[in-house]
């Protein structure tokens, strides 16, 4: 299981990815693991506002379906062109192609509240799901 | 007579130890602790519908019915005319309620003239044997509850040569037919049967050779490009062929009538339980009848309990529903009221989490597999 050291996690399981002034944004390795293969991925329109630790989309595998969680408040600027096609990208690199959407923060600094990888390691082998 | 334990905790096959080598994971089924995927349902669906895949089932019931008054009983209990059985062949059958309601879905292997091996759902064994042990029989009958016993399925195209491997003579079984082996010297009950829809064989026989016949069929498989595959993916097989599942698309508050299960009811047989609730249904009518529903769009998958809609009116509940790796789109059972509310060809609606999705209304099986 993978916790890259340069994220910041959610304990509903996204991570942040800071780019400049925009926060890139997918599912965990954990996540992805925990929900099976996955064959859909519903994402909001880019400039769809959304707020923070509200759900701004839907994972769903064949077992089940998932929120997914903003990790912080802003405006969706980019979603990923690949994901309805290829939904499995979620599975075989949830933090690289399998990234979900991009967004601009309305609060430059709202990544600084997550997580970091040892807290969210931490949290996951508690049990937490 | 020996008894079910009640599940006070989960029960655990005797191959958990190779599943966790496999790297699997486990989840409660039933009552049981039992693997759920192994490499992910996709690629183990794959595997059986394209070449063969190995299940764990040992969490399924597995009692012994024999003795001169064993016919008389089964025939009492169950839905299908158990007579149509000859030695060497299974039948699947019901066993309903007074109201016609199902209690469960089971199969019968007739092993000789007065044996039989019944296979109920984990969750039901005690029930099913509790209503065996309350049934007037005319003549001695011995019921064993086997706990000791394993149950493995070799599903999907390539099992013929998988299964021959090890059980020389099993590649002539014809669908539904069994015939009692060995390995290792030991007994194993080797039946042409499944749960997928494919071609497969269905073994059953104790736990003290459960490591060893796993480990074996593994290898048999290799060369094929076997997959152990978990519960996950067997959902998904099950669902592509329409199979209802016990405690999701049956239960006591639908009758075998109405969740299409007539084929395995015989009413000239003579008397059973449920028979006259359900010739009385049959007289008036059903309420509700269980029926396939096929998503027009990729992103609409159904999932149990959603409601189905014509316009603005409630017309039913989905009870199963998942994605359909062979169709590429979303595949639902779903209970509809009344019976003829919708008919085989018309849209309906289910509300997916406050969004609607068309499905056309089928008759399954979705896929065009067979296990013939």
């Amino acid at each position: 299981m993978e916790f890259p050291e340069e994220l910041r996690y959610t304990k509903e399981h996204e991570w942040a990815r800071t780019e400049g002034e925009r926060v890139r944004v997918g599912i965990t390795d954990f996540a992805q693991d925990a929900l099976g293969d996955v064959v859909y991925v519903d994402l909001p329109e880019i400039g769809a506002k959304i707020q923070a630790h509200q759900p701004f989309g839907e994972v769903e595998s064949t077992k089940s379906v998932s929120d997914v969680y903003s990790p912080l408040a802003g405006t969706i600027v980019e979603r990923n062109p690949l994901i309805e096609e290829r939904p499995e990208l979620v599975n075989e690199q949830p933090y690289g192609d399998g990234w979900l959407v991009v967004i601009a923060p309305d609060d430059p600094r709202a990544t600084d509240g997550l997580l970091d990888a040892e807290a969210y390691r931490s949290f996951t082998e508690d049990g937490a799901a | 007579m020996p008894r079910v334990d009640e599940p006070a905790e989960l029960k655990h096959t005797p191959l958990e130890i190779e599943h966790k080598a496999l790297g699997a994971k486990l989840g409660p089924f039933a009552g049981w602790l039992m693997p759920i995927e192994y490499a992910g349902a996709l690629s183990e669906h794959e595997a059986v519908r394209e070449r063969v895949g190995l299940f764990d089932l040992t969490h399924l019931g597995k009692v012994d019915v024999a003795g001169p008054g064993a016919m008389g009983m089964l025939q009492q209990v169950v839905t299908n005319d158990v007579e149509k059985a000859a030695v060497g062949e299974a039948l699947y059958s019901l066993v309903l309620n007074e109201g016609g309601g199902v209690i469960e879905d089971l199969i019968t292997y007739r092993l000789d003239e007065e044996r039989f091996f019944v296979v109920p759902n984990a969750a039901n064994a005690q029930r099913v044997l509790q209503i065996l042990e309350e049934t007037p029989a005319d003549d001695r009958v011995h019921l064993m509850y086997h706990q000791d016993w394993c149950f493995l399925a070799v599903q999907g195209p390539e099992s013929v040569h998988v299964v021959q491997d090890l059980f020389p003579g099993t590649a002539d079984l014809a669908f539904m037919q069994c015939v009692e082996s060995e390995y290792k010297r030991r007994p194993v009950i080797v039946t042409r049967s499944g749960y997928t829809g494919e071609v497969g064989f269905e073994l059953f026989t104790f736990q003290d050779i459960a490591h060893d016949l796993w480990r074996a069929l593994r290898q048999a498989m290799e060369p094929y490009g076997g997959a152990a595959c978990g519960l996950a993916a067997r959902d998904v097989l099950r669902l592509e062929m329409g199979y209802p599942l016990y405690g999701q698309d049956l239960f006591e508050s639908s009758t075998a009538l109405e969740a299409g299960l007539s084929w395995a009811v015989s009413f000239d047989k003579g008397e059973f339980r449920g028979r006259a609730s359900l010739l009385r249904q049959r007289e008036e009518g059903l309420p509700s009848q269980l029926v396939g529903l096929r998503m027009h769009e990729r992103r609409h998958i159904p999932r149990a309990h959603y409601p189905v809609f014509i316009d603005d009116q409630l017309i039913g509940e989905v009870t199963s529903g998942t994605f359909s790796p062979l169709l590429q789109t979303g595949i639902g059972l779903a209970y509809i009221w009344p019976a003829d509310v919708a008919a085989v060809g018309d849209t309906v609606e289910v509300d997916i989490r406050g969004r609607r999705g068309a499905a056309e209304v089928v008759r399954p099986p979705f896929v065009a597999r067979s296990p013939r």
